[in-house]
């Protein structure tokens, strides 16, 4: 039913994410896509805090590189991830959108091109607006739209713009994402 | 800047033909999704309608085509990106280019810079006192860009950010000595790029120097297919001199291209490749 995953997040996501990727079994059947803002001059460090307690392997993708199944991809820092036609990551060094760079609305627009109903998309804690039309996009492309709890959050901007733009399929709890994520199929 | 228009992928394919069939400007390999998101930046910036509304303003106007080429291509954003890439082209690669040299060095930017790169190169020229110890040559897609780079406004984006990015590539350093601040303007010191070379190129970067010993194409393969990143890379491996350097983004790869077995990596986190002698 479903090829891929993706998930946006800010300010107090971290935590989160990293309760989500340990629950995900290593051979998750879908790609997890990941963008997540981050300091832009540190390019080392995020990924290897991340992976420590990972149930799958994660990667920050060189541009053109093909996506595959039970791995997590996340935004280089500096870098827009894109997904492109092929099922391939392409980067960008385009201005910044919402002030963020990655820009989670251009990684969610371009998945939601490329997978259209087949994807989930999921909006976590965040400090500002980013995400909220990629989420739209998301739905309206036909693809499964869910948004975190705004009570559970450290940040609840993101996860409500994302809330007043979309009627979303979804407004979970950490544990509500971990087990749907879990239980979908391929 | 947030996201206002969308046009379809046939729309942006038309745009493509009319690139091409009436101006010879061949896109058909850059990367669709970014290309196709760049139009959509074009579209907002002159409030035009929709694909239709872009192809009659191009054929109307010759001014427009250039500036059309000046937009189309992403800014650099920011000076001295990736400061440990420049630290490490100025204590290791240019230092031992201009000591190995029986004639003056070549260093070529082959991306499309908007001249961050070529400001951040003379800067760290300029600190090694190797200024007139080389030849620096700059790629260039649109008149306006030539424009833009030698009147010194450049008028990088985020001037914090290049600062601190500068902190970071020499902390002794004032990069604040580099421009002045006329009225909401920025400056930059034209003398550092008085003897730079533009080469004018089209967009399948036919031209070259000839025997550059150090190629600088950082960000740029990533707005194209894979077809025209090898197409591209084969034309560089074929123009550099053994032994020469060629940097790429820090996310980008000679990996499963067809010039890997040409490139050793010199500095992985950096990604610059060293040209073997075969």
């Amino acid at each position: 039913m479903y090829k891929a995953v993706i998930i946006g997040g800010s300010a107090g996501s971290f935590q989160v994410i990293t309760r989500i990727l340990h629950a995900l079994p290593p051979n998750y059947p879908f790609p997890v896509l990941l963008c997540l803002h981050r300091l832009k001059h540190v390019r080392s460090g995020f990924v290897e805090a991340l992976s420590i307690k990972s149930g799958i392997p994660i990667i920050e993708p060189n541009d053109k590189e093909q996506i595959k199944p039970g791995k997590a991809y996340l935004a280089p820092a500096n870098y827009h991830m894109f997904v492109e036609l092929g099922n391939k990551i392409a980067l960008s060094t385009e201005e910044p959108v919402n002030h963020s760079r990655p820009s989670i609305d251009l990684s969610f627009i371009t998945a939601a091109q490329v997978y259209r109903e087949k994807l989930v998309g999921i909006i976590l804690s965040g400090a500002n607006r980013d995400g909220a039309y990629g989420l739209k996009k998301i739905k309206d492309m036909g693809g499964l739209a869910i948004v975190q709890n705004p009570d559970e959050c450290q940040v609840r901007t993101m996860t409500e713009a994302s809330l007043k733009m979309t009627p979303v399929d979804f407004v979970f709890n950490t544990n509500e994402i971990i087990k749907f994520l879990q239980n979908i199929k391929a | 800047m947030a996201i206002r228009y969308e046009i379809g992928i046939v729309d942006t394919r038309n745009i493509i033909k009319t690139l091409l069939d009436d101006f010879g400007y061949d896109f058909r390999d850059y990367a669709l999704t970014s290309f196709k998101r760049r139009l959509e930046y074009i579209l907002s910036l002159y409030a035009l309608r929709d694909a239709d509304g872009l192809i009659a303003k191009l054929k109307d106007s010759k001014d427009f085509l250039d500036q059309f080429l000046y937009d189309i291509t992403p800014e650099t954003t920011e000076m001295f990106r990736d400061p440990s890439f420049w630290r490490v082209l100025r204590d290791e690669i240019i230092p031992e280019l201009v000591r190995s040299a029986t004639s003056k060095p070549r260093i070529w930017i082959a991306s499309f810079d908007s001249g961050e790169e070529l400001y951040s190169l003379s800067i760290l020229l300029k600190e090694l006192n190797l200024l007139n110890e080389v030849n620096v040559y700059c790629n260039v897609l649109s008149e306006q860009t030539v424009q833009r780079i030698t009147s010194g406004k450049i008028n990088p984006k985020d001037m914090e950010v290049n600062d601190a990015n500068y902190q970071r590539f020499n902390e002794k350093g004032k990069y604040a000595s580099y421009y002045q601040t006329e009225g909401n303007s920025i400056m930059f010191d034209v003398s550092l790029i008085k003897d730079v070379n533009f080469i004018r190129q089209n967009t399948l970067i036919t031209l070259d120097p000839g025997a550059p010993k150090l190629i600088i194409f950082r960000n740029q393969a990533i707005y194209y297919n894979q077809l025209l990143s090898e197409k591209i890379f084969s034309k560089l491996a074929s123009c550099i001199v053994a032994g020469g350097y060629l940097a790429l983004g820090v996310k980008e790869t000679l990996e499963n291209t067809n010039v890997s077995n040409k490139f050793t990596l010199y500095n992985e986190p950096e990604r610059i490749y060293k040209r073997k002698n075969n």
